[in-house]
């Protein structure tokens, strides 16, 4: 349908336009053909014709050229010294379509009552998947808007619904005034559009980024479902009908190529974005944040497009010392390195089209892109992402994005070269009809003029810009500046106070302009009036603006991640490291060994033993004095993470990942490698019984989140019992969801892991019987398949829980469904029931010593963690806490105090055992040959509080380096002061902001 | 069958009770003769260490601390061989016996309704029986500055020894300090996904509503006292009570100083403005900037409280070892300081490894040690009665295997004015009753 559409638009522009809508009154048929001449032509990119003519016909080029025939009905019109530029495309915009409004499922309204509402047409079930929704059916053109756009050289926008996490599909439309939506419309419905929402309260999916992800993927999942089905129910309609739904309807082109955009909100997010688009192999194009810069090569292979916004953001205020300390190297970098962003996606070969999109202030787009030019983008690669990109983009470079024949007539015509900071848009022309923006007046006024009133003869000059014009009167040698001019089509209006230049009080004047001459008549005080006439002598001088001093930007490079304490490249791996003469804690068998020394190659553990012989050129660290343990590992963490910890709308949410929101440029991760941790269980929250999946993460500071993940450790899960999950501390409104009862959370971890049996059941039997008939295939259900996975052993369960009843009741229930819990987190009762534990096989990772911050850990003590690990539970300490995790080693010396476990032993809770837990000991957790590099170099006995971490190395890197820190945080100061007197040079030779009378919203 | 049931869930609801609401320690009893403790390691604080030293108290006091001390006949001598007698550690920041488990309101008595609160005084709400003194003095934290928290003025604050049958036995002084808890006059960074902050502007004008709130409440209460002392002349109305600027009386004497809770620098440096303008004495807490205005502090000699050491830096590019070091920061340029808790009540135990991590850091660990004894009883004003072993001094001091700063030393006596106090607490007890379980299982001897 919509192929017929194209197919069509052409030859009915080259014909007279053909309408539906019955004529009222007389017919209206006025010639619409025009030559542009003597003009520059900028008709694309790559093409410039200095001087020619481009003829127009019925809103199409009709040709294009240095030497054009003009054709004998066109009307000419004379551009000599304008430019002419391609109209400009803008993919992201809200153009015509109402404001976001407030939706009911933003609001605080119950879980259970969103459920019962009364449904309305067959959408989705998740209120934030509006994939049906069409931008086309709520266009309506606005003027105004469209003004602002074609001020900045809009000749057409992309318009994009706002709401949702799948927003519906977009609507391609000319800035054309006073036309019907029908006219200005050129295609229906060009892409759907996807953006990462803000959850709002804890009632409706999701409210996590995570959770956004989840429902993204599904819903994709149960397009490609829903296509099956209804292909095997017409294939064989004797089976039970599968459900109408139009959200999925909708999505079926999105899966056959249709564009799909989504939003990222900074460069992590592109990638986030990037792998969803891979997965279900989409046609995406990716809504930048202005911060793709910061990772520009991963950006790079991603492959995909991205819409870019100039949003360079205002220099911060940092005049206040105190609350410029409250101003992140990060954000002062990128200040200063935004509006190289376009230029470095560039040189990097990313393909982008630019958007007004994240602008405060659309009003300020093009200054912003000639900004991103001065930081040396080619002017020919901004045109491109103006105009040629996007026409591509939307498959329409046959019509759009340049000046060529047989394209609509959409183009720009400036006064100069446009990417020049005082350039001006003169006039907008769309599908053939013109827009003034600064306009054309058929004769300009301003020049130098010699004028007669009555006996005076006095000089006038007129500059300015036409919307905007000043002047000054001169007789002889006195002169004074008028104080009012103004162009009304051809009537100019002056006036000034005549005493300065020897005409008695105010002289008034209304003059006509013409080529070269002016007339009309002056009042001046006293009522009389006098004949004015006026000569041009000269025409004006090209205005050269109060030229300003430049502010000089130098390449500031980026670090990973950027800001303080990133690194300017990956840290390196030498062939060989050896540790000489340290106390060396193993973990293992072998115990601890003093003036021993470690040999590591290529990033694994090659020998520990007394008296190694170096290798050639290994890097040798003398240790005397010093201790040397394996990397702690923290068998219970939230850092890292993005957008929420918690999932916490629905009680089952096994379908979110934690692996899909990592944030690799969380500080803390830096700041636990200051603490000895090398690795953690990154774990979903415990709002909900079966909670997200954990991602188990090497803390490979500066490297991508993908990359930091422990690639060798088994895939895990977050289960949580008690109070956070009956939601009994969660406030009095939260009194509803199920379960609210100790003895609920039992029976729905049970119907969990009940439906994902019977979800196995009913693909075996789909497989089984679809050989022999057409069949509805069972959804893919992410939710479900994870639970399989646990039941299965595929999948390792965490179960947060504390008293010794839920304990025991996970247990059993793990027991009746064959598998066995990995870990138990927190387990503050766990000393009450051990042996079971231990019988269990489940390992046990808890709180050194707290207690008593709610009822459920009143019982907590101290001495868990040691009674445990006596009982024979595999035990752990872990942090819980961005904080405490920086300070496990610690942690593990409690054990030593409150149960008596030797300083051995109780090491081994945050290194060897965690190990165990989380299945990757045959990879860390000890010193010995064959494993992971991954160890933490102390200046003391790693459980006494004197002692600070020096090193932690990981693989054979080293990420941290007391030392190499103390000079980090002097380069982080001096950058930091370099920028904050960038911003004051800035600030001091800034000038006005172009301003709107109103701010577009 | 029935009456069973009924008794069976009576006695389990006591249960539930007793182990909510009442410790089971017996207080220690009043010492009734001397005690000689013979033979350890004596850390006076501030007359050096003695290696295989006496120290001989009397009546709650200490008598005399040396080699050569006369032990009277009737003294119980204790032999510390090989152990340690320190002065009992004093958490400066604490809200113990005022909250139970944070979870349940009904055991929280912390926060009082309202932003002006300056007559509300903690020792009265201090819960004697509560869990958290045994097990905190089990480390040998044996005062802890019981404070109440709000948004603005809080109320008073009061010393209290972990050790007592009534709050009137235990609290050695009260009250110690008005709290103010300063406006934040420094945005936080960063913004998450799921909630939005306060704008900086909401933020801005909120802060100077407050801080004119707190001019004014001084201003009120000056005004009253005047009418008050007015009221005795002949001719002059009687003015009614008004229990606020009653309150604040004694602070306006300077009989009471003010707790100042600030953390920035820019709400460090106006607080002083402030309390130089109202003429009160102030004391920070909190303080996490106030390395970077130590050269005002130290000129003004205003001391510092410092607390949460275990806590992350405060903003992205500050050193990770930022809070780590503003001890030695302060020490180095001569501020008057010591280290607080975490004005928490169920860890405050952990108040020396606090003060371990600012030795690890820099500071000297005999200042470290001062930080959790003499410094804490010098700025909370009870400097002649704790924080060191002195003769005339309360004999409220503990024996430990080894140094306190490091996590595996034990405290094994501790005497709170004399008073012998029992080491056990809920969580020993719970412990000793599962190791129990294990030995009858036979996974344990």
């Amino acid at each position: 349908m919509r192929k017929i559409f194209y197919l069509l638009l052409i030859p009915a522009l080259m014909l007279a336009q053909e309408q539906t809508k019955p004529v009222e009154g007389l017919r209206d048929n006025p010639p619409k053909v025009y030559a542009l001449t003597n003009v520059k032509i900028v008709q694309s990119p790559e093409k410039t014709i200095e001087k020619g003519t481009v003829v127009i016909r019925d809103g199409v080029i009709e040709s294009v050229g240095a030497n054009v025939q003009i054709p004998s009905d066109a009307q000419v019109i004379d551009l000599s010294g304008k430019v002419i530029y391609p109209g400009f495309i803008d993919l992201y915009t809200s153009y015509g379509l109402p404001k976001q409004r407030e939706r009911a499922q933003t609001q605080q309204v119950g879980f259970q009552q969103q459920q019962a509402e009364t449904k309305k047409g067959a959408e989705n079930w998740n209120p934030n998947v509006l994939s049906s929704k069409l931008a086309l059916n709520e266009f309506a053109p606005d003027q105004k808007e469209a003004e602002r756009l074609r001020s900045q050289g809009f000749t057409v926008v992309l318009s994009v619904p706002q709401e949702g996490i799948f927003r519906g599909k977009s609507v391609l439309v000319m800035l054309a005034d006073g036309k019907a939506p029908n006219d200005v419309v050129i295609k229906p419905a060009v892409a759907q559009h996807i953006a990462f929402i803000r959850g709002f309260g804890r009632d409706v999916y999701p409210n996590s980024l995570m959770g956004n992800i989840a429902l993204i993927r599904q819903t994709f999942y149960d397009a490609k479902w829903y296509a099956s089905a209804w292909d095997a129910f017409s294939k064989n309609p004797s089976l039970q009908k599968p459900e109408v739904n139009s959200s999925l309807e909708a999505l079926q082109s999105s899966l056959k190529g249709e564009p799909v955009t989504f939003e990222a909100n900074d460069e992590l997010d592109f990638l986030r974005c990037a792998k969803i688009a891979k997965e279900f192999s989409l046609n995406a194009w990716i809504i930048g944040s202005g911060y793709e810069y910061r990772r520009v090569d991963a950006i790079k292979n991603t492959g995909y497009p991205v819409i870019l916004p100039v949003n360079f953001p205002k220099p911060p205020d940092v005049e206040n010392p105190d609350d410029a300390d409250a101003i992140d190297l990060r954000t002062l970098k990128h200040w200063y390195n935004a509006p190289e962003n376009p230029k470095r996606l560039n040189d990097a070969g990313v393909t982008f089209a630019f958007t007004t999109y994240r602008l405060e202030n659309p009003a300020e787009f093009l200054q912003k892109v000639r900004e991103a030019v001065e930081r040396g983008l080619p002017e020919n690669v901004a045109l491109s992402a103006l105009t040629l990109t996007p026409a591509k983009l939307l498959g329409l470079d046959k019509i759009l994005g340049s000046v060529e024949s047989g394209k609509m007539a959409n183009f720009i015509i400036t006064d100069k070269n446009i990417f020049d900071e005082d350039s001006k848009i003169l006039q907008v022309w769309i599908a053939g009809e013109k827009y003034d923006v600064e306009g054309m007046p058929e004769f300009d006024p301003r020049g130098e003029w010699r004028a007669k009133i009555n006996n005076d003869t006095l000089n006038i000059n007129i500059s300015g810009q036409i919307k905007n014009l000043r002047g000054r009167v001169r007789s002889g040698n006195k002169s004074v500046n008028l104080v009012k001019v103004s162009l009304f089509d051809n009537n100019l209006t002056l006036a000034f106070n005549g005493d300065s230049v020897g005409i008695k009080g105010i002289v008034r004047i209304s003059a006509f302009v013409r080529k070269g001459t002016m007339e009309g008549y002056a009042e001046v005080s006293g009522g009389e009036r006098f004949v004015f006439s006026a000569v041009k002598i000269s025409e004006p001088r090209d205005e050269r603006p109060r030229q300003l001093k430049k502010v000089k930007f130098e390449s500031i490079p980026v670090t990973y991640p950027d800001g303080a304490f990133g690194f300017s490249k990956l840290p390196e791996q030498p062939e060989y490291v050896l540790i000489k003469n340290a106390t060396i804690w193993t973990c293992s068998e072998r115990g601890k060994l003093e003036n021993a020394d470690m040999l590591v190659h290529r990033g694994v553990i090659e020998k520990i033993g007394k008296n190694l012989e170096a290798p050639k050129g290994a890097v040798i660290i003398d240790a005397t004095g010093k201790h040397v343990t394996p990397g702690i590992i923290d068998a219970h963490s939230h850092t890292a993470i993005s957008g929420g910890v918690n999932e916490s709308t629905q009680a089952i949410t096994a379908e979110v990942r934690i692996q899909d929101v990592i944030n690799s440029d969380d500080i803390n991760i830096y700041r636990q490698l200051a603490g000895g941790v090398t690795a953690a269980n990154v774990l979903h929250g415990s709002a909900n019984p079966i909670g997200g999946q954990n991602a188990v993460l090497k803390y490979r500071w500066g490297l991508l989140p993908d990359e930091l993940i422990f690639k060798e450790a088994p895939a895990g899960i977050k289960f949580a019992l008690g109070e956070n999950v009956k939601q009994s501390n969660w406030g009095d409104r939260y009194t509803t969801r199920y379960p609210q009862t100790r003895m609920g959370v039992e029976q729905i971890i049970r119907d969990a892991f009940k439906a994902a049996l019977d979800y196995e059941k009913a693909w075996n039997t789909y497989r089984e019987e679809s050989k022999k008939k057409v069949l509805i295939p069972p959804r893919k259900d992410l939710q479900l398949e994870a639970l399989l996975e646990i039941l299965k052993g595929q999948r390792l369960v965490h179960a947060h829980s504390y008293r010794q009843d839920e304990i025991l009741m996970l247990l059993r229930v793990a027991e009746d469904f064959g598998f066995r819990i990995a870990t138990l987190q927190h387990v503050l009762e766990g000393y009450k029931i051990a042996e079971a534990i231990a019988k269990h096989g489940a390992g046990a990772s808890t709180f050194s010593d707290w207690w008593a911050y709610k009822f459920e850990v009143y019982d907590a003590i101290p001495h868990n963690g040691a009674l445990m690990e006596k009982v024979g539970v595999i035990t752990s300490f872990n942090s819980d806490s961005d904080e405490l995790a920086r300070r496990l080693n610690l942690e593990a010396a409690k054990a030593v105090k409150y149960g008596g476990l030797s300083e051995e032993d109780a090491l081994k809770l945050v290194t060897i055992n965690p190990a165990k837990q989380l299945r990757i000991d045959k990879y860390v957790g000890s010193l010995e040959p064959g494993k992971h590099a991954d160890f933490v170099i102390w200046s003391g006995n790693p459980l006494s509080t004197y002692t600070v971490c020096e090193q932690t190395w990981i693989e054979g890197r080293k990420y941290f380096d007391r030392n190499e820190d103390l000079k980090m945080r002097e380069e982080a100061k001096k950058l930091r002061d370099f920028i904050i007197q960038k911003i004051f040079e800035v600030k001091s030779s800034a000038r006005p902001q172009p301003q709107f009378a109103t701010q577009p919203n | 069958m029935k009456i069973k049931i009924i008794s069976l869930i009576f006695a389990l609801t006591l249960i539930f009770v007793m182990n909510l609401y009442a410790s089971d320690i017996i207080p220690g009893k009043p010492q009734n003769k001397p005690i000689a403790l013979v033979g350890g390691t004596i850390h006076t604080i501030t007359n050096g260490t003695i290696e295989n030293g006496i120290v001989l108290f009397d009546k709650g006091k200490i008598v005399a601390v040396g080699k050569d001390v006369n032990i009277p006949k009737d003294a119980e001598v204790i032999d510390i061989k090989g152990k340690h007698v320190y002065p009992g550690l004093i958490n400066a920041f604490t809200t113990i016996g005022l909250v139970e488990i944070g979870a349940v309101r009904a055991t929280r008595d912390v926060t009082e309704v309202g932003l002006v609160n300056p007559n509300v005084r903690a020792e009265v709400a201090f819960n004697p029986d509560s869990e958290h003194p045994p097990v905190t003095r089990a480390n040998g934290i044996t005062l802890a500055l019981v404070v109440p928290t709000g948004d603005l003025i809080a109320g008073q604050s009061a010393l209290m020894m972990l050790d007592g049958w009534t709050w009137e036995d235990m609290t050695l002084k009260a009250p110690v300090g008005l709290h103010i808890y300063w406006p934040r006059m420094v945005q936080a960074q960063g913004f998450g996904f799921m909630f939005a902050r306060q704008s900086p502007e909401e933020m801005k004008k909120e802060t100077e509503k407050r801080l004119q709130l707190i001019r004014e409440t001084f201003q009120k209460a000056r005004a009253y006292k005047k009418a008050k002392e007015a009221e005795t002349q002949k001719g002059v109305p009687y003015h009614d009570t008004d229990l606020k600027y009653e309150a604040m009386i004694p602070v306006l004497e300077g009989k009471v100083p003010v707790f100042v809770h600030a953390n920035s620098a820019k709400e460090i440096l106006s607080a002083i403005q402030w309390a130089e303008s109202e003429g009160v004495k102030i004391v920070i807490v909190g303080g996490a900037d106030s390395w970077k205005v130590a050269d005002v502090l130290k000129s003004k000699n205003i001391p510092v409280i410092l607390t949460n050491i275990h806590r992350l830096p405060s903003g992205r590019d500050s050193d990770y070892d930022e809070p780590f070091t503003v001890a030695y920061k302060l020490y180095k340029a001569g501020v008057k300081f010591c280290i607080g808790g975490e004005g928490g009540y169920y860890n405050e135990r952990n108040l020396p490894y606090q003060a371990g991590t600012c030795a690890a850091f820099g500071l000297p660990r005999e200042e470290a040690l001062k930080a959790i004894t003499i410094y804490p009883a010098e700025i909370l004003g009870v400097a002649d009665k704790v924080g060191s072993i002195e003769p005339g001094k309360d004999a409220t001091l503990i024996v430990t295997t080894g140094d306190p700063l490091e996590i595996p030393t034990q405290v094994i006596y501790e005497f709170i004015q004399g008073r012998k106090v029992d080491l056990s607490n809920r969580q020993t007890k719970l412990y000793e009753k599962y190791v129990e379980k294990y030995r009858r299982l036979g996974l344990l001897k």
